[in-house]
């Protein structure tokens, strides 16, 4: 081989590297490719659209909505990711870390939400909101946890809250009439199911966050809207009393062993079987467990007319009213970066149409005026009943907080169900966080 | 062996030697086959049976999963993509890795060493810790959602080990033969072309099978690289599969064991390979 | 960087004296080199210093990094119970694996020898692990490790045996790791092994069978000649367990998320919930720039110590 072609070669080789480091591969369609044409003929759009239901009815159902859409507006493009709860935190942790968030994606609102707020990554949609009345289709309750200081970024569409899911076979097993109204009565019934050799509870711990429900519920109960707010506001404290209370309670019930075997290191899909094979007699889990129960179940019918739903039991000399909810739901945000289609699109999301097709299918508890007619099923009515009577409605710890401290929150009250941290470890650890995380 | 006089004893210490070492091995194979096992038998079943009947033999198998996971555009799709980035990657650690280990096997200059503990730095900072800024990186350069990124990346992260085996491979080439080609006129790429890379064969198909074994099975990188569901690849997929059908584990099974089976395949093929490749390529210090 | 340093006297040696050869073979160095050295400074090197620079900073990823905290990252992650706990998880780990993992690798190239008829069969077997995918591994040992005796094998087969208990194996804090290494034995001993069968394949048969005439037993031969000459091989073995260990993550989230309790928790999995869970980036920087240092300290230790020319020279 000559000398020539081999330094051709070589050269070839070191540009070829050099080039795809630093060239900028144009595979991707633009997002929006504004040629403002000299006719009429409307601006090409393309919304890119990210949510997490991958349940098949629930993914066709987005799809059918935004073909809907799409014929009604042949300029605009629907492109949907659908990703599984997990995947997307992941991936819109990187997504949202590159500064190029989607134009319409799944939120809980919140604390992560103000992040992404306060990082510049999210539209201003005060004005749409307040044009033609958009606003007040929704509960004003669902619709402010998807604004942060008075600005509103997104809009809900399903919002619930944590109670009991009971097993009423299991229960008269047991012996047990009524469902417990108070704590005391809870741990009551709690030994009543053990002593009739019926495992109390079903929990996925390994999974942190249904864990979580019962020390923040507790809190709730104990504490009450005042607690919360001062321990936020920094007032107070996450050491205070009624949430050094709330991990004392919590381990009283873990100490009756009231879970099923490996619950520490179970996931929420487990704890989902173990409900639905019936091995266990309860669940605190939010409003879209019977869903998945049905998924979990070997016929796929769920717990069908055994299932029951009773709130959390009041504490006895707790701040709290006994109506308040910890709860929270799912809705949309608007990408920086997107065309105002997008908010056009939301919007037509957020119709009473479309939410009633929602609630028929039972995917979401609704937050529009008008759509409850669509919610068959009478379990999901009380979650919903339960949720518009809370006159203190608390969203989840881990999303009324920062992710960081709502992760801190998370990983100390597995340290609480584990019996490796003490009430006021963990209730320390959490305000440790809060204190660097909440400003 | 080469005493005859000892032939009968041998026979019965080796039968017995043997048995033991058969029962040892075959025990083995069984550990190493029961989780297998336990996956093909769940991906032929319905999500019913695994439910009712996890553990006992597929009886009828049952291909409706398969069926229907092979029947879907998206597993061919992240199958093109794992192989795509496959081929490339593999392509890129031989060429590179090889033109460098040359280098440091062949050549003389003075900054060779800190060149070579350079590049021993990468074994010590492996993807997994790097791969925050490593995104950072990709973010920086516009290459977040490209499969080049991925490629590039594990590439990268390939480099160190890979020179090293190559280098100590090249070293053992007799140094004479250099000296013959460079006698009859031979360029330093002539040489290394024509006469090191074919002798390196065994080494260079070690490196491969390596080589694409990781890339793979890689998730991190195409995980935090990768949105657009049409440039997923097999692990990727995998790992949204369980998510998405957490409740149907035959399914799960039955991707899981599908996303297998092109890796098992290349393997069957590829064995003697890389046996062969390491066994050739240990040089001894 | 300068890619091309002049070394006269030692290229003169090997191809003459003319001057365009010295050229020629440094510009050979440097596009043999290029390539190689682009990729590794921008995805390998780069990454480092800029590990190191956000980890200065509290930094939530989003936009610049701003808040210049010093090395308050370093030692607050000194202090954090959680840290430790990963710390001593990858020493219980890289243990496990030198008392258990390796030997088992080296006995079985052994048995599996260079003349039993099958080896070629035991010797696919037993790689197979290695080749497929670790999520994959994952899965498969999530199903067999499931606490109900109804899901999961490895307890259907306990509570066959009479007073057989079902155990909790992913979620006893006390059971979870021993029970995420067996995962992480079954997937990597293969590969050990490979590296071992190369390594016996080196050694003359001549000598062990000298041995043999000399009227030593198996055992002695084992340990008095083949373990001495697979030397280079073990410490590269040993090398590669190690540093495996301390990097583990792929595993052990995908089973366990380091839990329950951060009793499964490495190095690895502590760091990614810090950069991807809770969006401490500057912080999670700092853990990787602590899992390097303490593989670099090691390598360097490790070469010290078996005074190997380089890391892989087993291979």
């Amino acid at each position: 081989m000559s000398r020539k072609l081999y330094t051709f070669l070589s050269l070839v080789l070191v540009l070829a590297f050099a080039l795809a480091a630093c060239a900028k591969p144009t595979t991707q369609a633009p997002a929006a490719t504004s040629k403002p044409a000299a006719t009429n003929t409307p601006v090409k759009v393309t919304i890119t659209w990210w949510h997490i239901q991958v349940a098949d009815d629930q993914k066709a159902l987005w799809q059918q909505l935004a073909d809907q859409y799409t014929a009604a507006h042949p300029n605009v493009t629907v492109e949907i990711t659908v990703l599984e709860n997990e995947a997307f935190k992941t991936k819109l942790a990187t997504v949202m870390q590159s500064g190029d968030p989607p134009d319409i994606f799944q939120s809980w609102g919140g604390g992560t939400m103000n992040e992404y707020v306060s990082a510049g990554l999210l539209k201003d949609i005060t004005a749409d909101l307040d044009k033609d009345g958009w606003r007040n289709t929704f509960s004003p309750g669902a619709l402010g946890v998807y604004s942060y200081k008075g600005k509103n970024y997104g809009v809900p569409r399903d919002m619930g809250a944590v109670g009991f899911w009971y097993n009423k076979d299991l229960f008269a097993q047991a012996g047990i009439t009524n469902p417990p109204t108070t704590w005391t009565e809870f741990l009551d019934d709690v030994k009543k199911l053990k002593a009739a050799g019926i495992t109390p509870i079903a929990l996925g711990e390994g999974d942190k966050w249904p864990g979580g429900f019962w020390w923040e519920y507790l809190a709730v109960r104990i504490g009450g809207k005042a607690a919360f707010d001062a321990a936020y506001s920094h007032t107070g404290a996450f050491t205070d009393a009624p949430f050094i209370e709330a991990g004392v309670k919590l381990q009283e019930l873990v100490a009756l062993e009231p879970f099923q075997e490996g619950f520490l290191g179970a996931t929420w899909p487990d704890e989902q079987v173990v409900m639905a094979t019936e091995k266990a007699a309860m669940d605190l889990m939010g409003q879209w467990a019977p869903g998945a129960f049905k998924d979990a179940s070997v016929d796929k019918m769920g717990l069908g007319d055994k299932l029951g739903w009773f709130p959390f039991p009041a504490v006895e000399g707790g701040a709290g009213d006994a109506a308040d909810a910890l709860g929270g739901g799912n809705g949309f945000v608007i990408g920086k970066n997107a065309p105002p289609e997008a908010v056009d699109f939301l919007k037509f999301l957020s119709s009473v149409d479309s939410q009633v097709a929602q609630a028929k299918i039972g995917l979401s508890v609704p937050v529009v005026n008008g759509a409850e007619v669509g919610l068959s099923d009478p379990m999901l009515l009380l979650v919903q009943k339960g949720a518009a009577a809370a006159k203190y409605f608390q969203l989840y710890y881990d999303q009324a907080m920062p992710p960081a401290v709502g992760s801190v929150v998370n990983d100390s009250v597995q340290g609480l169900f584990a019996g490796t941290l003490t009430p006021e470890q963990a209730a320390q650890a959490i305000e440790d966080s809060a204190k660097k995380e909440v400003k | 062996m080469t005493l005859p006089y000892s032939r009968p004893r041998w026979n019965t210490k080796k039968f017995v030697s043997r048995f033991i070492q058969y029962s040892v091995l075959s025990l083995i194979v069984v550990i190493v086959f029961v989780p297998l096992v336990m996956l093909i038998f769940g991906a032929l079943k319905t999500r019913g049976e695994f439910m009712t009947r996890p553990y006992v033999v597929p009886i009828p198998p049952r291909w409706e999963n398969i069926i229907s996971i092979l029947s879907h555009a998206s597993f061919w799709l992240m199958l093109r993509n794992s192989l795509v980035v496959m081929v490339a990657a593999t392509a890129g650690v031989l060429l590179v890795c090889s033109l460098a280990a040359f280098v440091f096997a062949r050549m003389e200059f003075r900054s060779k060493p800190i060149f070579i503990n350079l590049f021993t730095v990468g074994l010590m900072f492996p993807i997994n810790v790097a791969i925050l800024p490593v995104y950072f990186v990709l973010r920086q350069m516009d290459m977040i959602d490209k499969l080049w990124g991925v490629i590039l990346v594990q590439i990268a992260f390939q480099l160190s080990g890979n020179i090293m085996i190559l280098r100590g491979f090249f070293t053992a080439i007799p140094a004479e033969l250099q000296d013959a080609a460079y006698m009859d006129g031979c360029t330093v790429f002539d040489f290394f072309w024509r006469i090191l890379l074919p002798l390196a064969r065994p080494a260079l198909s070690a490196v491969a099978a390596l080589t694409m074994i990781v890339s793979w099975n890689d998730l991190l990188v195409p995980l935090v690289v990768i949105n657009n569901e049409k440039l997923w690849t097999l692990p990727l997929g995998t790992m949204q599969f369980q998510g998405q059908y957490g409740q149907d584990l035959a399914m799960i099974s039955a991707f899981v064991a599908l996303s297998a089976v092109p890796t098992i395949i290349f393997y069957l093929f590829a064995e003697r390979q890389i046996v062969s490749g390491l066994t050739a390529g240990a040089v001894k210090g | 960087m300068q890619p091309i340093p002049a070394i006269p006297d030692i290229l003169k040696l090997k191809r003459g004296t003319g001057s365009s050869h010295r050229f020629q073979d440094n510009l050979t160095i440097a596009l043999f080199l290029l390539p190689a050295l682009i990729l590794f400074l921008i995805f390998v090197i780069y990454p480092i210093f800029q590990s190191v620079y956000y980890s200065l900073f509290d930094w939530k990823g989003f936009g610049p990094a701003v808040d210049f905290v010093g090395l308050d990252n370093f030692i607050n992650i000194l202090t954090d119970k959680v840290f430790l706990i990963a710390l001593r998880n990858g020493v219980f780990i890289i243990a496990f694996s030198l008392v258990f993992q390796l030997p088992l690798s080296l006995a079985l190239a052994v048995l599996v020898g260079r003349d039993l008829p099958g080896r070629v069969f035991f010797r696919t077997i037993f790689f197979m692990p290695y080749v497929l995918s670790e999520v994959m591994a994952a899965i498969m040992w999530l199903f067999l490790y499931n606490a109900d005796p109804e899901r999961g094998l490895l307890n259907a087969l306990l509570v066959l045996f009479p007073g057989g208990k079902a155990i909790p194996w992913l979620s006893d804090t006390n059971i979870v790791l021993p029970a995420v290494f067996l995962a992480i034995t079954w997937k990597y001993f293969g590969f050990h092994m490979l590296l071992y069968l190369a390594g016996l394949q080196n050694i003359p048969i001549e000598i062990e069978e000298a041995g043999r005439v000399d009227g030593a037993n198996s055992f002695q031969n084992f340990f008095y000649i083949t373990l001495p000459l697979l030397g280079s091989t073990i410490r590269t073995s040993v090398y590669l367990s190690v540093l495996g260990s301390l990097q583990q993550f792929i595993l052990v989230w995908i089973m366990t998320k380091g839990g329950p309790v951060n009793a499964s928790e490495t190095l690895a999995t502590y760091m990614y919930r810090f950069g991807f869970v809770r969006f401490q980036l500057g912080y999670g920087s700092a853990v990787a720039i602590y899992m390097f240092l303490i593989c670099l300290t090691f390598s360097l230790v490790y070469r010290r110590l078996t005074r190997q020319p380089d890391y892989l020279t087993g291979l």
